[in-house]
């Protein structure tokens, strides 16, 4: 529609967002959920082989998530490149993919850790999950819209940076 | 951290004569280098600013500071500590914080600029050599480093090393030389031979975290072979191993990807002056590969 640069430069904002979303809703999981309440366990019992693979793969790549996540977006702002609401929605769907991820595949799936233990799980399992459908749905939302908002600047070019920053 | 069940059972299967754990001729040999090298580092620094060269103080006060680490974990100022988790801190400090520190320093690149010629000549020959490079490819580095790790906490190897100092020392020496060639290699800040890219560098540091992140949950469970920690000692320790390698793993990320950002935007300097229009894309696999 706007010519493959301007989608590149779109994509790298969404990646961005994604990125950024994985890692925040991680760095959410860990300190809310972990270390505050103590609602889940640091190591299950019932955990099996492959989903302390899962455990450690996510827990090391939410780390790098957020760091990509971070300096692509100062790099898309540099450029004069930033979508702001591709990235919103490119955030969203990281928060909702790995929320959704973790209370199906990780908890149920594999069993690495329940939500909470000694009470019963049912609707802690439907708040978990329907939240991370919410942020999906809002996510892919923001992003439909995105596409449809013609770019402000269709290259970087003719776009010095200082005017994209004062914003 | 869960609420750790204290099990204080099982006598712990190591224990040094003076409650340390490493031999002592170790300790000093290594306490001697690290502080004969940080002096090195200095008064080279100080030749290097007083003819001029810029040289940042932030580069003196990273590798000063891998120093002190590397020293205060052969030191092992663990006090009451149980026996795994004191192992682990000093694991901790002796084979990722101070390799991180030191090569931040970026010692080899002040040594090039500072040492007498002959000496320079043998550096850039090694540097250029292929043998040389191998060691700090980064996906040889983290087989060392990580592999080797594994070998350390899921066979005897631990149990036995304890009953014979020359195989402990031989341990913390790879612990040392294997964490510096992780660092050297995936940072890449000091000259090599081939500066591996940043995609293959992402890759590298995303399986490397995962390595550390699962052998150190599996060791909640279940402790090195041959051992009988105590429970609360093999959580406690699990959790150190966890979470300080996160902290590592977190920096040397950001350092990562600093580098990149940098790259990109010379890229874009080149670019803007030569009037094309921005290249975009041209390093973007290396970060976004996660």
């Amino acid at each position: 529609m706007y010519g493959k640069e301007v989608r590149m430069r779109r994509t790298r904002t969404v990646v961005s967002g994604v990125l950024t979303g994985i890692g925040t809703a991680a760095f959410i999981d860990e300190t809310v959920f972990h270390q505050l309440l103590h609602w889940h366990h640091f190591y299950d019992k019932s955990t099996t082989d492959v989903g302390l693979v899962s455990d450690g793969l996510f827990h090391a790549g939410s780390w790098l998530a957020m760091v990509a996540g971070l300096v692509l977006y100062a790099d898309v702002r540099r450029r004069g490149t930033l979508v702001p609401r591709a990235w919103w929605g490119g955030l969203c769907l990281g928060l909702g993919g790995f929320q959704l991820y973790d209370g199906t595949f990780q908890h149920k799936g594999l069993g690495i850790h329940q939500i909470r233990y000694g009470v019963d799980l049912a609707p802690y399992d439907w708040t978990w999950n329907g939240i991370a459908v919410l942020l999906l749905v809002a996510g892919a939302l923001l992003l439909v819209r995105a596409s449809r908002t013609p770019p402000r600047t269709t290259s970087s070019h003719t776009a010095p940076t200082a005017t994209s920053r004062n914003r | 951290m869960t609420p750790a069940t204290t099990v204080p059972s099982a006598m712990p299967a190591l224990s040094g004569a003076s409650g340390g754990t490493l031999p002592p001729l170790f300790t000093t040999a290594v306490t001697a280098t690290a502080v004969l090298g940080c002096l090195a580092y200095l008064a080279a620094a100080a030749r290097l600013r007083a003819r001029g060269d810029a040289w940042p103080y932030g580069r003196d006060a990273l590798f000063c500071a891998g120093g002190v680490v590397l020293v205060a974990g052969v030191a092992e100022p663990w006090g009451a500590a149980p026996p795994f988790t004191a192992h682990m801190l000093t694991h901790l400090c002796v084979g990722m914080v101070a390799p991180l520190l030191l090569v931040l320093g970026r010692p080899l690149t002040l040594t090039l600029r500072t040492a007498p010629v002959p000496v320079r000549r043998v550096l850039v020959a090694l540097t250029r050599s292929r043998w040389a490079a191998l060691p700090v490819l980064p996906p040889v580095a983290a087989l060392l480093d990580f592999g080797g790790l594994w070998l350390l906490y899921r066979t005897p190897l631990l149990s036995v090393s304890h009953h014979n100092p020359w195989l402990n020392t031989a341990v913390h020496v790879h612990i040392l030389l294997a964490g510096l060639a992780f660092s050297f290699g995936l940072l890449a800040l000091d000259p090599v031979r081939h500066r591996p890219g940043f995609g293959l560098r992402a890759a590298v540091l995303l399986a490397a975290g995962t390595a550390h992140a699962v052998l150190a949950k599996s060791l909640y469970a279940a402790g090195p072979p041959g051992t009988s920690f105590g429970a609360a000692d093999l959580h406690l320790a699990s959790q150190v191993m966890y979470y300080g390698g996160d902290a590592v793993e977190l920096a040397l990320a950001a350092v990562v990807a600093c580098r990149w950002y940098r790259a990109e935007g010379r890229a874009l300097r080149r670019a803007r002056r030569a009037g094309r229009p921005a290249p975009c894309g041209t390093t973007t696999a290396a970060v976004t590969r996660s």
